[in-house]
């Protein structure tokens, strides 16, 4: 028995001389919910449709539930694409019913399903709707009922929140809680942190065509260090306040902000009562998903822009 | 039912569905009748013409009065032999004598084409023609002939013949290959009309994106299977409702056409005799045997057509595809017609086995070759290739267009090695 329903190792594409991913390897355990993040054009959809089979990787391997091919799963497996599609001329109760026929669903369980899907999602107006009366966002959620229909065990979902308003973004993130709570793995790829840091179990960040960072959300924040915010309650000379903070604390408005090391809480705490400037605002956070995702991206950014040879390359070729 | 078969027919259902469950479907479906309508004006038009042209002309005997009753009798006689179409103009009269008119004058008559005109003696007739070439003329040399041996021979008593039509059951060589021709031409039309479509129809999901939909869900292979399927049904539908409408107005004329009318149109029409005349494999075979080829014929070149419009960028592309594969059909028709007028042959060989025209050129022989077991294995062969060019085009389909990156069409990834190439050899440029 095998906890993962994932496991892509060493990803490699080349479009023509550019390498679109560079040994992307993902392990997703079964059950859980994983985020796939990055900027755009970092390699994410590429990665994604490798390790789904839909095109071949010049390197490396994929197997999908339980050391299998992608290729002999297709039935347990739901996939969003990036680029959104439906036959515009079909309802959306049979556009439903047809991606669940494609993997392997009888026609009219996808009809009696998709009903209830879409009465679920305050659909329940457009359900014989033709697909090109409706909104995109209609679309959209219409087309994710379809990749989901069958009840698959592995699900993909290619920025699956772009595009969507705020409401169906909740419902959206309560359909991928409950089809994790019927057992279903499900990878989706973002570049909004906010959803990532609410779903997620684990995330991977590519950037550069490469994974850059894998782990837990906490991980993830984890990397930089925590954030200080201190308003000191007596106006006294800046330079005295700043005496007793660490090198590099910054006054903006009343507000001294700073970063510290984990170990170095108690002793700032110490320094900060004994100073006698007392204390009206303090707090010691992690920072949000959000900073360390910029953080990294900006590191990998950083050690590319020294090579100026590559970036050229990648330039043109985006 | 296996997932691959069951994932084509869903494909298949879909399309067949999405096409069929249209007005513009309607169009299509009836557009023959467009066709019938225009060639029945075309041919009303053109035999009006050609009667009319027929009523204009003539041909003009001048003579003597005492020479016209005999003339009269030889022009009966002699127009015996004519059908209808092949007949002399008709004969006009004009006694001799001072006041008659002189030849060129009667030429020159408005209202009417005069092709030749007979002057002076029986026994030295002088004829002004317009035609050198033409009939005319020495149809009314003949004429002279008859009348003068008419008189040298006195009274004959016509003969009393005994018409007896060559036995029907034995068909001439002649009316089999005309049969494998029309089976040929048939199936070709057939083809050229409805298996072009199939150059369009990845179109569609390549422009609204489904195709990632479809690639991720099931092998691409049954994607242009099923897609080649859906079309056949469309056609199969298209050419039953036609069979249908066809047969409808058959049994219709058939009640209300008078049978000794039939019968006696029976004994002139071409079309009753090659009806009439067996296809050497029997007729219940040769139909059946026919169909089975239109559908290989469709499959083959719509597989074809499906390959080469996957590969198509644009609608423009695809537009500028239609061309040249109409050529190629025309191509496969003209190589199987030759094929058919000459069974046996090295060409019909080659016609027989090359795969694209095969089906054709297999129809044709049956009509003339009573071995059905060849075209067992014909059928398989045809198979084959059906499933050949298919792995091909999916094979093509995958490296050129699925690969390309997220523009999902074929040229990107060139340009993008270009550019990425030129881009790198500036920046090499500029660091020395």
């Amino acid at each position: 028995m095998n906890d993962f329903s994932v496991e892509a190792n060493g990803l490699t594409k080349y479009f023509g001389n550019y390498k679109a991913v560079d040994h992307v390897s993902l392990a997703v355990p079964t059950g859980s919910i994983y985020g796939v993040l990055g900027p755009n054009g970092a390699g994410k959809t590429t990665s994604l449709r490798m390790t789904l089979g839909i095109i071949d990787p010049d390197e490396g391997t994929s197997r999908l539930l339980g050391g299998q091919r992608p290729q002999s799963v297709r039935h347990r497996i739901g996939y969003l694409p990036e680029e959104r599609g439906l036959y515009p001329g079909m309802k959306a109760r049979e556009a439903i019913a047809f991606m669940g026929a494609l993997r392997g669903l009888d026609w009219s369980e996808g009809r009696r399903r998709a009903a209830g899907f879409m009465t679920e999602l305050g659909l329940e107006r457009v359900i014989d709707e033709k697909i090109r009366k409706m909104s995109k966002g209609m679309a959209q959620m219409i087309q994710l009922i379809g990749s989901i229909v069958h009840a698959p065990d592995l699900i993909v979902l290619d920025e699956p929140f772009s595009g969507l308003d705020p409401v169906n973004q909740e419902r959206l993130e309560m359909l991928v809680r409950r089809e994790r709570d019927r057992g279903a793995t499900i990878i989706f790829s973002t570049h909004v942190m906010a959803h990532a840091e609410r779903l997620c179990d684990r995330i991977a960040i590519i950037a550069r065509s490469a994974r850059r960072f894998e782990g837990t959300v906490d991980e993830a924040r984890a990397l930089l260090p925590m954030q200080v915010r201190y308003t000191p309650r007596t106006a006294g000379d800046p330079a005295a306040v700043a005496a007793n903070l660490p090198a590099g604390a910054e006054l903006r408005d009343d507000a001294w902000h700073f970063a510290i090391q984990d170990a170095d809480v108690e002793p700032l705490l110490a320094r900060i009562t004994a100073s006698g400037h007392g204390v009206t605002g303090l707090s010691i956070s992690r920072p949000a998903l959000h900073d360390a995702f910029v953080h990294i991206v900006r590191q990998v950014d950083a050690g590319f822009d020294a090579d100026a040879t590559e970036d050229a390359v990648e330039e043109a070729s985006a | 039912m296996t997932p691959f078969i069951r994932s084509m027919f869903v494909v298949a259902r879909r399309d067949f569905l999405a096409i069929v469950a249209t007005p513009t479907f309607l169009l299509f479906l009836l557009a023959p009748l467009f066709m019938v309508a225009m060639g029945l004006a075309g041919g009303m038009g053109a035999s009006q013409l050609a009667d009319s042209a027929r009523g204009a002309g003539r041909i003009v005997a001048i003579a003597d009065a005492a020479d016209v009753e005999a003339l009269r009798a030889a022009d009966r006689r002699l127009r015996d032999a004519f059908t209808r179409g092949e007949a002399p103009p008709p004969l006009e009269y004009r006694i001799a004598g001072p006041d008659a008119p002189a030849p060129l004058a009667i030429t020159r008559e408005k209202g009417t084409d005069t092709y030749a005109v007979m002057s002076g003696p029986l026994e030295s007739p002088h004829i002004v023609e317009r035609n050198a070439e033409g009939s005319s003329g020495r149809y009314l040399n003949l004429l002279a002939n008859q009348v003068l041996r008419d008189r040298a021979a006195g009274d004959v008593a016509p003969a009393k013949p005994r018409f007896e039509s060559i036995q029907r059951g034995g068909t001439s060589i002649a009316v089999q290959q005309s049969l494998g021709f029309g089976a040929v031409f048939i199936i070709f039309l057939l083809t050229l009309l409805l298996a072009g479509q199939t150059v369009s129809s990845l179109a569609e999901e390549k422009g609204n994106k489904v195709i990632e939909i479809l690639a991720a869900a099931v092998p691409l292979e049954s994607v242009f299977l099923g897609k080649l399927l859906g079309m056949l049904g469309v056609a199969v539908l298209f050419i039953a409702f036609w069979m249908i409408v066809a047969m409808g107005g058959g049994l219709i004329a058939a009640t209300q056409v008078d049978p000794a009318a039939i019968a006696a149109a029976g004994k002139a029409g071409k079309a009753t005799a090659a009806l009439a005349s067996m296809p050497a494999t029997g007729w219940p075979f040769f139909l059946g045997i026919g169909f089975a080829y239109f559908i290989l014929s469709f499959l083959l070149l719509g597989a074809v057509f499906l390959g080469v419009g996957a590969q198509a960028g644009s609608v423009r592309e695809i537009q500028m595809l239609s061309l040249p594969i109409t050529i190629f059909q025309v191509g496969m028709f003209s190589l199987s017609a030759a094929a058919a007028s000459a069974p046996g042959s090295g060409l019909a060989h080659f016609a027989q086995i090359f795969p694209f025209s095969s089906p054709l050129a297999m129809a044709a022989r049956a009509a003339t070759d009573d071995a059905k077991a060849v075209h067992l294995l014909a059928l398989g062969w045809q198979a084959i290739w059906v499933a050949l060019v298919i792995f091909l085009s999916v094979r093509l389909f995958r490296s050129g267009v699925l690969s390309s990156g997220s523009g999902w069409k074929f040229w990107r990834r060139n340009k993008a090695v270009l550019s990425a190439a030129a881009a790198a050899q500036a920046a090499s440029s500029q660091s020395h």
